[in-house]
């Protein structure tokens, strides 16, 4: 990439170094913070997910059985809000903000701020969390943090994320990539979607069927409009960056990146199917989530063709692993997309577990895994130490896959029969009740080798952000060449 | 691709859907007005009326903090969109007195409360209409709609309820204290209390108990709005 600007080699190094130093403290926080949410958020879905086979708690402690902390639809609440913002935006601003200053080659100003504003974030998680565990959740899905935190979240993030907009301002003039246009769109995107939203439902007076349906439009725009972005934004950055490949086309790119800004905004409310609101509603919905699969297998065909280029890289290398299985499961997620989102399969699968499986696969699945790669590629740079152990990010990656496509699998395959079952409108409903029990039993067991995947990853992280790491020249990749060096092969990867 | 024409084009692809999907019917739905009934068609006069205590509307509001939405719906759909006016109760009551009283979900079913629960599963049953399910319920088990409603919530797996029920105890809702004099009329028959106490229904549960007790659609609905007509 430094060949696209008129700096010399070694400037450009200058550049990046004052980069990854001025940003070094906000990034590891939003990180490593995230990281906790992510585990305390997984061990809220994990009672939460054995509640739902086992309501009278036989495998759980006495403490969670009779704790109300831990009631099902508490427990349920606090594992998606803290999945999404504790752990999924936390980490979307340290990536975020990073390649911001990376691709306009400009070091943060303005870090104290920034990381003075993630620690009003992590108050501001901490209270809603204590808020829905206490009984005092909204009962709004995505939005169940008591409304007096949802102003503060705003203010962090305007505080977080407008000095990236300052910087792509003043940038030099050199080029603008792909990733940018993305990042900056989903920084454009969010606070859009996220304050109107909470606008619409807790502040104006609306009739309570469209408050729902701002509600529904909220959840998948701020997946399709932030998460997703975000996520691709890293890829599209992490991918040429680690193969030294240019990406295969940058048309395909640009096309993707509109398909995804007219697709998106116009799903979710086909979770309102049948609903006595305006009928063109739902209808708009399905379209959209079923068009989705256009920019999603753009984007995929894209990155893999790119990474396929470069086969003496790809095995080696922890970030293109994971950035290879977010693109694989995006292509999945589209696919997911068009088969609940048919008349038939929506009609079956409207009210099934099939809808968690989807937004797993996409909070879990796709953006998470694209973002551990970004933070396994980000870490070493910003603190300049190398990662400890490739066994640790081995785990991390084989129990997170395992983890999640059992959640997905078992979600959208024991959805599709839970529905069938709910519309046997002859059949006792026992039949209907009782038909997803294989399937939540399996998401549970599943969660647990996600947490498991995660602690590990907590732990490696923490060690990182302690300092650590290995003073090394030579990255830790995947597989060692002991015949060749201690710390694995020389050159594959760009380690600048 | 230049600032300009991104700016301009995420202004376009993004404001064109926010207006047309959320601001404009939002605004409209906000709205919504009563209807009445018709003379000649309905046989009588007035508005549709949908007013809801404030208890149950508190009701409402545990429904929602307790996170009911996670495994209960709250919408007959349609017969293109689902099969729910068919199943056994769930849409209105078949026999009736004043006749089959089943129908879908129409726009004043949720009149008074912030936020439409349509839910995000059926782990459970659709509650719009448990109000009536509890009554016909509680008058097998000879007690108390409310009396079988708390020990429902308190042990869905009840002998009295139902025995293979996979919703987890709302234990939660319930306290225990000392038997002062009589002791409460609420208090639930359940065997795991010690002697001199009591188990009772905290504040939450009876509002909760209120609101779910209102979710019935039997009532008449204008022709107009009436569309198994």
């Amino acid at each position: 990439m430094a060949t696209d600007t008129n700096l010399s080699n070694e400037q450009d190094a200058i550049i990046r170094a004052e980069v990854d130093r001025s940003l070094r403290h906000p990034v590891m926080f939003f990180f490593t913070s995230g990281a906790v949410w992510l585990a305390i958020s997984i061990f809220f879905g994990m009672i939460a997910s054995i509640k739902q086979h086992d309501p009278d708690f036989g495998l759980l402690p006495d403490f969670f059985k009779d704790s109300s902390l831990f009631a099902v639809g508490r427990a349920y609440a606090a594992h998606m809000n803290v999945l999404l913002y504790g752990w999924g935006a936390q980490a979307a601003f340290g990536v975020m903000i990073w390649l911001m200053a990376r691709l306009t080659r400009q070091p943060s100003r303005n870090s104290g701020v920034i990381l003075t504003a993630g620690h009003l974030w992590n108050l501001a998680i901490a209270v809603g969390l204590i808020g829905i565990c206490t009984g005092k959740g909204t009962g709004v899905s995505w939005m169940e943090f008591p409304t007096c935190v949802w102003p503060v979240l705003l203010l962090s993030y305007v505080l977080i994320a407008v000095w990236s907009l300052v910087q792509f301002q003043v940038r030099d003039g050199s080029r603008t990539f792909i990733s940018q246009w993305y990042l900056m769109a989903a920084m454009l995107w969010f606070p859009w979607v996220f304050l109107s939203s909470h606008l619409f439902v807790f502040v104006f007076e609306g009739h309570p069927l469209m408050t729902a349906g701002v509600n529904a439009w909220f959840k998948a725009t701020l997946v399709f409009l932030f998460f997703i972005p975000v996520a691709v934004g890293a890829a599209y950055y992490l991918t040429p960056k680690v193969t030294g490949r240019a990406i295969y086309s940058y048309k395909l790119a640009i096309f993707g990146f509109w398909a995804l800004a007219v697709i998106g905004p116009w799903a979710g409310m086909q979770k309102l199917a049948g609903a006595p609101i305006p009928h063109f509603l739902p209808y708009m919905g399905m379209v959209a989530m079923i068009l989705f699969m256009i920019p999603a297998i753009t984007v995929g065909v894209n990155i893999l063709v790119t990474m396929k280029k470069a086969p003496e890289v790809l095995p080696y290398s922890p970030t293109l692993r994971f950035v290879a299985a977010g693109s694989i499961l995006l292509v999945v997620l589209g696919a997911i997309g068009i088969a609940l989102n048919t008349p038939n399969g929506l009609r079956e699968t409207q009210f099934s577990i099939a809808g968690y499986g989807y937004e797993i696969l996409a909070i879990y699945g796709v953006f998470s895994m694209i973002i551990f790669g970004a933070i396994y590629f980000i870490v070493p740079r910003i603190t300049v130490r190398e990662w400890l152990s490739s066994r640790f990010i081995n785990w991390h990656f084989w129990l997170s896959v395992y983890g999640v496509v059992t959640i997905v699998f078992c979600s959208i395959f024991g959805g599709f029969l839970q529905g069938e079952a709910q519309e046997a409108f002859d059949k006792p409903w026992m039949d209907a009740a009782t038909r997803g029990y294989a399937y939540t039993l399996g998401t549970t067991i599943a969660w647990h080798f996600i947490f498991v995947s995660n602690l590990v990853f907590l732990l490696h992280l923490l060690l990182m952000w302690m300092r650590l790491g290995r003073r090394s020249q030579h990255p830790t990749l995947l597989h060692s060449h002991h015949a060749e060096s201690p710390h694995g092969g020389e050159g594959f990867v760009d380690n600048a | 691709m230049t600032f300009k024409h991104f700016i301009l084009g995420l202004s376009i692809t993004f404001a064109l859907p926010w207006f047309f999907v959320i601001a404009v019917p939002y605004a409209k739905m906000s709205q919504t007005q009563a209807v009445s009934f018709v003379e000649d068609i309905d046989e009588q006069t007035g508005v549709y009326t949908t007013k809801r205590a404030g208890r149950v509307l508190d009701g409402a509001k545990v429904y929602g903090a307790e996170g009911c939405y996670l495994c209960h719906s709250q919408l007959v759909r349609p017969t293109y969109a689902g099969s729910d006016v068919w199943r056994l109760d769930w849409a209105g009551d078949a026999n009736h007195p004043d006749g089959d009283t089943r129908r879908e979900t129409n726009v004043y079913d949720y009149a008074g409360e912030r936020f439409a629960q349509i839910g995000l599963t059926r782990t459970g049953p659709d509650l719009s209409n448990v109000g009536v399910r509890i009554r016909k319920y509680a008058k097998e088990a000879e007690i108390s709609p409310e009396e079988w409603a708390y020990m429902h919530l308190y042990n869905p797996r009840h002998k009295l309820t139902t025995s293979w029920s996979v919703c987890p105890s709302s234990t939660q809702l319930f306290r225990t204290c000392d038997v002062q004099g009589q002791g409460s009329l609420e208090a639930l028959s359940v065997d795991s209390i010690k002697d001199g106490e009591q188990l009772i229904p905290k504040e939450s549960a009876r509002a909760l108990v209120s609101y779910l007790l209102s979710l019935k659609k039997d009532n008449k609905v204008p022709a107009s709005i009436d569309y198994s007509r």
